[in-house]
């Protein structure tokens, strides 16, 4: 038993002190994070402050080198996949391009879920499927083929076959990336009103600070391998330090610079002439 | 001099590194591969995309392979005044030989180089990992059912090949070269021995099978998840199956030969 597990309390994800690397480069130190029962919680940072990575740990497909990652109240990794998967049906990941898989219909696609887990009869699948299909407005394109959709639509598809098993929590992957206005406008109402209907715990990971402002209840912003600062988003709006106004006011250079890390410009030249 | 030596040595640990890593992709599809057995549905599905879909060519490269041996035969056995035994001359190379080897490298370029790309752009457009997170095992959705599909397949398309190339000799023999049809048959029916040559190639057919399939979802689950990782999987899937079966061949066929 992990020395942080206990028993679930109103946080339906924890995460204690994790710190995790990659190719001895750390993206995590000590960071912390709590994630509410039945709120919108959005994960916000600039490129490359681990945002993804940090949904892989929370779903497990990543396991952190220090802390620990609670869901439920139990360690997510490492444990055994039995374990794991029992953690993941419990969990809806919405990726970025919907990964739909390709060889599938809408409906087998949003289907696929029950037929692997469950002996439902094909009458019962069919309604379920409908009905989460309702609830996204692509009914009627349920014989379409991931190939004819739009990015919007592959998203909503995805978000209809995450839904489809009712899970605890729902994890949203850049969910607003290059849609346009309408679709963002759906996206964004779609996440909103599951959330509320279903009683369900939804996480976003965007750095999409306009987006996020109108739909989440509580904001962290991940900067420097851990948490810069927490609140709703009027409170991180308001926030005075630098690095938060830089990032919710998208200013080109501040503390995370124009320039990324290293040698001067002429030490540069010099050494690559030497070469 | 240093520098092509560091090379070697790193292409050499790369080798070995993927030797293994396939060592321990096989033995981790293992316990998967009863359980596939209770989802025919997939399994048939599978063995119509790698079986089905590559029997016109199958059926043409026997045919073809069939005539040129004919041709190539007719000249030595006329010199020998064997002229009848061409039946059975084409019969045991094709069932003991050609058929199963040249089927396999067919498979590997048709079928094995589609299930490569196939599974490699899964991983490239987040299917796979989709999969896992949905808590569905790619090894037992996606794996085992091609890998069972490949051994299945083989030893069938084996059999067609085979059968298409004795055909060809017989067309080519018979209506061009004047070889007695009776000859030609009834030298087949005492030559060709169904424990020696049919059971040989059916065994070589079957390991030629798991290891081109097993090859094709080993390069494709693993692939660079890009446009040029997917392509070099499909690639080496080719490249890597070619030599391993004719390197398999040469171990089986020094196993079976059958004691003179």
């Amino acid at each position: 038993m992990n020395m942080w597990a206990r028993n679930p309390s109103e946080n339906l994800v924890e995460i204690h002190d994790l710190h995790y690397s990659r190719d001895n480069r750390p993206i995590f130190s000590g960071l912390n994070m709590q994630i509410p029962r039945g709120k919108v919680t959005a994960v916000l940072g600039p490129s490359g402050s681990g945002k993804t990575t940090l949904l892989n740990l929370i779903t497990g497909q990543l396991g952190p080198d220090e802390g620990a990652v609670l869901f439920e109240g139990g360690v997510v990794c490492p444990c055994s996949r039995r374990r794991l998967y029992e953690v993941r049906r419990q969990m809806g990941v919405l990726f970025q391009d919907g990964a739909l898989l390709t060889n599938l219909n809408v409906f087998e696609n949003v289907a696929f879920p029950l037929r692997e887990h469950t002996d439902l009869p094909e009458e019962l699948i069919r309604q379920i499927v409908l009905m989460k299909l309702q609830s996204v407005g692509l009914r009627a394109i349920w014989q379409r083929m991931p190939s004819q959709l739009s990015g919007g639509m592959a998203r909503r598809v995805a978000l209809a076959r995450a839904l489809v098993t009712d899970p605890k929590l729902i994890v949203y992957d850049e969910p607003f990336a290059g849609l346009d206005p309408i679709s963002m406008g759906v996206i964004v109402r779609l996440i909103r009103h599951t959330n509320d209907a279903l009683g369900i715990t939804s996480i976003v990971v965007t750095h999409d600070v306009e987006e996020t402002s109108s739909l989440a209840d509580l904001s962290y912003l991940i900067a420097d391998r851990k948490v810069a600062a927490r609140g709703t988003p009027e409170e991180l709006r308001n926030d005075k330090s630098d690095l938060v106004r830089q990032f919710m006011q998208g200013r080109a250079d501040g503390p995370v610079p124009f320039h990324h890390p290293g040698p001067g410009y002429a030490e540069q030249l010099q050494a690559m002439a030497a070469t | 001099m240093i520098a092509t030596v560091r090379d070697c040595w790193q292409s050499f640990g790369q080798f070995a590194a993927n030797f293994g890593g396939f060592q321990m992709f096989s033995f981790r599809l293992l316990p998967y591969l009863p359980k596939a057995l209770l989802r025919p549905r997939l399994i048939t599905e599978q063995l119509y995309a790698v079986g089905a879909l590559s029997l016109v060519l199958t059926m043409f490269g026997g045919l073809f392979v069939g005539m040129v041996l004919a041709l190539q035969s007719h000249s030595t056995l006329v010199e020998f005044s064997s002229i009848d035994s061409m039946g059975a001359f084409v019969s045991e190379t094709m069932v003991r030989e050609l058929g199963p080897v040249v089927t396999a490298l067919l498979f590997a370029g048709r079928a094995g180089s589609a299930i490569a790309s196939e599974v490699g752009l899964m991983r490239a457009t987040n299917q796979i990992a989709a999969m896992e997170l949905m808590a569905v095992d790619p090894m037992q959705r996606i794996v085992a059912p091609r890998v069972l599909a490949g051994v299945i397949s083989m030893p069938l398309l084996t059999a067609i090949f085979s059968m298409m190339g004795i055909f060809g000799a017989y067309l080519v023999g018979t209506r061009l070269l004047g070889v007695d049809e009776g000859a030609f048959w009834s030298q087949i029916n005492a030559r060709v021995d169904m424990h020696q040559d049919v059971a040989s190639g059916f065994l070589k057919s079957i390991i030629f099978g798991a290891s081109a399939s097993l090859m094709a979802v080993f390069e494709g689950y693993y692939c660079q998840p890009t446009p040029a990782g997917v392509s070099r999987a499909a690639t080496r899937t080719v490249v890597i199956t070619s030599v391993w079966i004719l390197l398999l061949d040469f171990i089986l066929t020094g196993l079976t030969l059958p004691k003179v």
